[in-house]
């Protein structure tokens, strides 16, 4: 009887495991198909360095306690290869407690930028503050830890003029400097996240508008209104906005923005955390876009996979933890009566795991290669093996369970997180 | 204008992902059914192995013992068929009538090795080193696991070992016939080593202290190889 109930209860979660191969499968192979369709227009090859019209913009850069990183970031700002009379620059101290404002100061007889200082009230009210006080045609932020290639306003610039009816251009994140392993772990989860989402442009189904260098014409902001908290994340909730109102939003990927990333794993937690948190939140504000074809492939796709994937990846994880202790145990066992020669692996073909599941497996993980190549070679310009693939590899599937564990935690009792 | 959902494109991805992922179950399928069919391979070969050595013994009945040749090699056949079938069932599952079948065969096969290998050195008159182990892949042996690593050890270390493990439950007349002749109890794991039968978890030092002459074949086996050792020196 017993073995009878224990067998049902595997067959039960394994089956659950299957439905949920077959849809991630489903998934990399409509990307794979839109990749061969975006193809060509994936090229980084830029066609020319000079714009027939040049759009006025103003770009806020929001800081609280940011002394360290503000200069590098202005600096990069007024590097842009762009008309200087075009381009405003309006840094918003969020009433920081450190020496940012007089880190600042420096900038004060630089006619392109303007200093404001207010009371802390988080980083919507100083980027909201900020839209209220340009005039440009196209307005966007730019993180103060974020740093700018000198093209990248110009290639914005460039599809908007080619595309009138696009609202908002995003950026293509990159990792700035990575330092130590879990810096350079990002650099790889960074270029897979620039290839999907640059997937995600052309389908209309891009739900973030992302801090470091996001670009909107001011119309948008008159027609839909400002920056709200929206649970830490504005960035979702305002993209999420757009995406409602039907607004169009495009991936930029020639435009590069090199962003710091956290260097320690409580950093990082708190930083995912804040993520994940405000991604199923801000998912369930819109609630209304899941699965409703008026949204095209972003309420049919991409958001409920951004909302359910969490809870698919804490599964698989879940499925994945109980093998391997479950054949942990069972090798130690081996171990503690045969000796450590138990450990040396059997060189024969026989012993190749081809279970359904483990070819499944394979195939999925020969795709999310696939994915990281392109990635990377979207980035680079070609692709470079490097330790960061192997960090990604091997460290992400083990710590990214925390974040989303606790993430799904606090979204079912309603616990918010902080910014730091 | 927002993107519309271009039906053919699901579609197409679909007919990929069915064709894939079914693809992969068909390739799975076939993988084990080669595997099953290598194992029946080896089964085979012992079996004709076993027939050639039994019509040599019925040939050579009045002569040499030394003329019969029913080598240690052929345990370590025996002992690849054992890991690649262990392999079979985690992964077919022990209910597969696959797996069932290959390991009624290996029983049938096993037993008639022991019976030649008793022949044989009876004639010779010398005592065959014979392990008899029935386990069980159930629930209710839980040092079954750990006695099969033991003899697994035993008879990598050991090839003038033979070890015959029969599946305590499985539903066939020879291992019945066995069980009820060494009167083996449900109490698993259980050996029989010279027609004794001994309950519950032995180690590998136990086994040694049972029989002795294990003790004596690497005391030899060290001597010869110091012996080995000084002579290529001395050269």
């Amino acid at each position: 009887m017993r073995v009878i109930f224990s067998k049902m209860v595997e067959t039960f979660f394994s089956s659950i495991l299957y439905v949920f191969l077959f849809f991630s499968l489903y998934l990399e192979v409509f990307f794979l198909i839109t990749f061969f369709e975006e193809r060509e227009k994936m090229s980084v090859v830029k066609p020319t360095n000079k714009l027939s019209h040049y759009p006025s913009a103003t770009i806020i850069v929001p800081c609280w306690n940011e002394e360290k990183t503000v200069s590098g970031t202005i600096d990069s700002l007024l590097a842009l290869n762009y008309p200087q009379n075009k381009l405003n620059i309006l840094i918003v101290d969020d009433g920081s407690t450190d020496n940012t404002w007089h880190v600042i100061q420096k900038f004060i007889n630089t006619p392109q930028v303007s200093l404001i200082k207010k009371e802390n009230g988080g980083k919507h009210t100083a980027v909201n503050l900020g839209i209220e006080e340009s005039t440009s045609e196209l307005v966007g932020c730019l993180d103060a830890d974020s740093f700018v290639e000198k093209d990248a306003l110009l290639e914005i610039a460039r599809a908007f003029n080619e595309d009138s009816a696009m609202m908002a251009a995003t950026p293509m994140l990159v990792v700035h400097q990575p330092k130590n392993v879990l810096q350079k772990m990002q650099q790889t989860e960074y270029h897979a996240g620039a290839f999907l989402k640059r997937l995600l442009s052309p389908l209309d189904a891009i739900y973030v508008t992302p801090g470091p260098f996001s670009i909107f014409r001011r119309t948008v902001f008159e027609k839909i209104g400002l920056y709200k908290e929206a649970h830490n994340t504005e960035d979702m909730e305002f993209a999420l906005r757009m995406q409602k109102h039907h607004m169009r939003i495009r991936n930029v990927h020639t435009a590069q923005v090199h962003t710091t990333t956290p260097d320690t794993v409580y950093k990082l937690y708190r930083q995912r955390l804040r993520w994940a948190y405000g991604i199923m939140k801000n998912t369930l504000d819109y609630r209304f876009m899941l699965f409703a074809r008026e949204y095209g492939l972003l309420g049919m796709i991409a958001l409920p996979l951004s909302f359910f994937g969490v809870f698919v990846f804490l599964y698989n994880f879940g499925f994945i933890l109980f093998y391997t202790v479950q054949a942990g145990i069972a090798k130690s066992v081996e171990v503690s009566v045969a000796g450590l020669s138990a450990l040396i692996p059997r060189f024969d073909t026989f012993y190749l795991n081809t279970d359904f599941m483990a070819l499944l497996a394979y195939i999925l993980f020969g795709i999310g290669l696939v994915i990281i190549w392109n990635g990377i070679k979207l980035a680079e310009g070609r692709f470079r093996p490097s330790m960061s693939i192997f960090y990604f590899l091997v460290l992400y599937g083990f710590i990214a369970p925390f974040w989303f564990m606790r993430a799904v935690f606090n979204v079912a009792l309603s616990k918010g997180t902080k910014w730091r | 204008m927002r993107k519309t959902i271009e039906s053919k494109k699901y579609l197409l991805a679909c007919a990929i992902t069915i064709i894939v992922f079914f693809g992969a179950l068909l390739v799975s399928n076939k993988l084990s059914a080669q595997r099953v069919a290598e194992i029946k391979a080896i089964e085979n070969n012992i079996s004709m192995d076993i027939l050639a050595s039994e019509t040599q013994f019925a040939l050579l009945k009045d002569s040499s013992c030394k003329a019969i040749d029913h080598s240690t090699a052929f345990s370590d056949e025996l002992n690849t068929l054992s890991q690649k079938l262990s392999y079979m069932e985690d992964n077919l599952g022990i209910d597969n009538p696959e797996v069932i079948s290959l390991k009624k065969y290996y029983s049938i096969l096993q037993v008639k090795d022991y019976l030649l290998v008793k022949q044989v050195k009876e004639k010779c008159g010398a005592k065959p080193i014979t392990i008899i182990y029935f386990y069980s892949n159930k629930d209710d042996c839980v040092e079954c696991a750990r006695e099969g690593f033991v003899l697994t050890k035993l008879r990598t270390e050991f090839p003038e070992l033979r070890v015959y493990s029969f599946d305590y439950n499985l539903d066939i007349s020879v291992v019945k016939t066995m069980k009820s002749i060494y009167g083996v109890r449900n109490t698993l794991p259980a050996l029989n080593i010279w027609e004794e039968n001994y309950y519950g978890f032995k180690s590998a030092e136990d086994i040694e202290k049972i029989i002795p002459q294990l003790k004596r074949i690497r005391a030899e086996r060290e001597r010869a190889e110091a012996l080995k050792v000084a002579t290529s020196t001395r050269k």
